[in-house]
């Protein structure tokens, strides 16, 4: 981040350094023998339905354990709230001059997210919280299935049109005095719908889970949601992450093809890394896909500057 | 290469862009729309708002629809706006008839545990402490010192969801007959806490059985009792004198009275303060 980046990529390995030559193994089946775990994603998925099991439970049972939404929650009676509901309603506020309800709930809640998730690294959220995330993964899985059969086409577009769509809903939240976003959000509707039953909007879910399965992949993770934007923006120098290690890497690719956000694996690629160890930046979702696939163990969790003390 | 291969030349950005900033503005279209055309539905129909509630044009933005005041009402009286409210979708409302706010959680929780004051809590908090003051200034700190009936009940005057009014038409007070039974049947699945009762929550209507001779059923459950509304004489058009339920200043909207009346509409139901 501070100082001058090396920028001249490392030269390619030859075939001697490769990880498989050195564990004396033919690459296929040391990819068949490392690779292909589903550790992470096992943890990862009891996480995500155990916070929005908790959210359910606690509603049903009346637990008092973490009530509301993910628009909005109350951890044992500690608050936290939706950042980008947070931003929105500060907005608005200019425009309006009422600010009544800045309450001190609503700042130790809006804190609390945005400190929790500088220390986590932002999109965290998005694949260990987000149940649209959860629905979405398996759409992309029928996705790729669709495409491998030459059902259908692969439509990507510039992943920078996410910030056009924070900028846009920000601006329709200052021009309507409406919190637009949160009429369309997948994240609090599904959430509102697990926890205190199902209405029609869950059409507009379908609807989205449609267009990503048949048209493309992620569509609304990838280019629009404005709440993975802001994470992403909250986690842009937060110590928790993935790193890579250039030695331990093959080149198989496979952790791109499993990443929700390929770009920031770029250095995977032969001749690409520019130095033998790698963090991935602030849009990756920590969610371990890659990490479990990798059959090097190239790719790992990390707290930046821990690594150098231990 | 790579920036092409990652779809990130210019033009294409400029070209989604464009339908980005397109689809946007569909979307602030439809907003403005909707705004304009459920806001004044909402208003006009019998769409009560939680205690508390702030200005409808600012709660509609200050509301968050995290639906904490949902689960914290322990008789279940709010409960989520549908699509086909429009922009309401999603933030909190009272059906009154089906289930009505009682008061019976003597907190006012919903407002208290709003994260956002969409439901504003600062009036109630100040009404209780200035009810305890009064009540200091008169009673000394011995074995019978309990200030907080006089709190509880001091927060509850601070509710403000709407007014009770009286349809002449079909009340059967007005008309001159009485009751016997249950209000709403058997199968009625609405609670309420009398306040005649000794029940410390709220009992299920439907287990209550009344015998009167002048229907005062919303004069009998109301949870502000007397300050709120009391049977009062009234001279029908043709000189004979009969009873009505007469609304005081002192009711605070909570739809108990409709909830229990017991003619197949509602002969008495609470006007939203919702548009002020």
């Amino acid at each position: 981040m501070f100082g001058k980046k090396n920028t001249t990529p490392i030269p390619a390995k030859t075939k001697e350094e490769m990880p498989y030559v050195k564990a004396g193994m033919s690459f296929k089946a040391w990819r068949e023998k490392y690779g292909g775990r589903h550790k992470w994603r096992t943890i990862r998925w009891a996480v995500l339905i155990g916070i929005n099991g908790l959210f359910i439970l606690s509603f049903l049972l009346d637990l008092s354990m973490l009530e509301g939404s993910l628009s909005g929650s109350r951890l044992i009676g500690f608050y936290l709230m939706d950042p980008f509901n947070t931003l929105q309603q500060l907005v608005i506020s200019f425009y309006t001059g009422h600010w009544v309800h800045l309450t001190m709930n609503f700042v130790i809640g809006a804190s609390t997210i945005f400190i929790f998730y500088f220390l986590m690294g932002g999109r965290t959220f998005c694949s260990w919280v987000c149940p649209y995330h959860f629905l979405a993964e398996w759409g992309e899985k029928l996705h790729n299935y669709l495409v491998k059969k030459k059902k259908i086409k692969e439509h990507t577009y510039n992943r920078y049109l996410r910030y056009v769509f924070w900028v846009g809903f920000l601006l329709l939240a200052f021009f309507t005095q409406n919190l637009v976003f949160e009429d369309l959000n997948p994240v609090g509707i599904i959430s509102r719908a697990m926890i205190y039953g199902p209405g029609l909007i869950l059409l507009w879910i379908l609807l989205l889970i449609t267009f990503e399965i048949v048209y493309s992949k992620r569509f609304w993770c990838r280019y629009v949601c404005p709440i993975g934007a802001t994470y992403s923006m909250v986690g842009q120098l937060s110590p928790f992450g993935v790193k890579f290690e250039l030695d331990k890497c093959a080149h198989c690719l496979d952790c791109q093809n499993v990443c929700l956000v390929p770009h920031e694996l770029w250095f995977v690629e032969r001749g690409k890394a520019t130095s033998q160890r790698h963090d991935v930046g602030a849009d990756c979702t920590r969610c371990g896909l890659c990490i479990d696939v990798c059959p090097g163990n190239a790719l790992s969790y990390t707290i930046k500057g821990w690594d150098k003390i231990l | 290469m790579k920036r092409q291969a990652d779809g990130l030349n210019r033009r294409q950005f400029l070209k989604s862009s464009a339908i980005a900033v397109g689809a946007l503005a569909a979307v602030g279209a439809g907003v403005g729309y909707l705004q304009k055309v459920t806001t004044e539905k909402r208003i006009n129909q019998q769409f009560l708002r939680p205690p508390g509630s702030i200005d409808e044009k600012d709660f509609i933005y200050a509301c968050i629809k995290c639906g904490l005041c949902i689960q914290i009402c322990p008789v279940q009286a709010i409960k989520f706006a549908g699509i086909k409210d429009g922009l309401a979708y999603g933030t909190p409302y009272i059906d009154a008839r089906s289930q009505a706010c009682d008061l019976s959680c003597d907190s006012i929780q919903c407002v208290e545990t709003c994260p956002t004051a969409a439901l504003y809590f600062v009036p109630f908090k100040n009404a209780g402490e200035k009810a305890i003051e009064a009540y200091n200034k008169t009673h000394k700190i011995d074995e019978n010192y309990n200030p907080f009936p006089v709190q509880i009940k001091a927060m509850k005057r601070q509710v403000r969801m709407g007014r009770a009014k009286v349809n002449d038409k079909t009340c059967l007070a007005v008309l001159g007959k009485g009751f016997k039974g249950t209000p709403r049947g058997d199968d009625f699945k609405g609670i309420n806490r009398s306040p005649y009762g000794d029940s410390p929550s709220a009992t299920p209507l439907r287990d209550k059985q009344y015998d009167t001779k002048i229907c005062d059923i919303c004069v009998k459950e109301c949870p502000m009792g007397e300050e709120a509304i009391v049977l009062d004489k009234h001279t029908r058009a043709d000189g004979t004198v009969g009873y009505k339920p007469k609304v005081l200043d002192g009711c605070v909207g909570c739809g108990v009275c409709v909830m229990v009346c017991p003619t197949e509409e509602p002969s008495i139901v609470v006007e939203p303060l919702i548009a002020s």
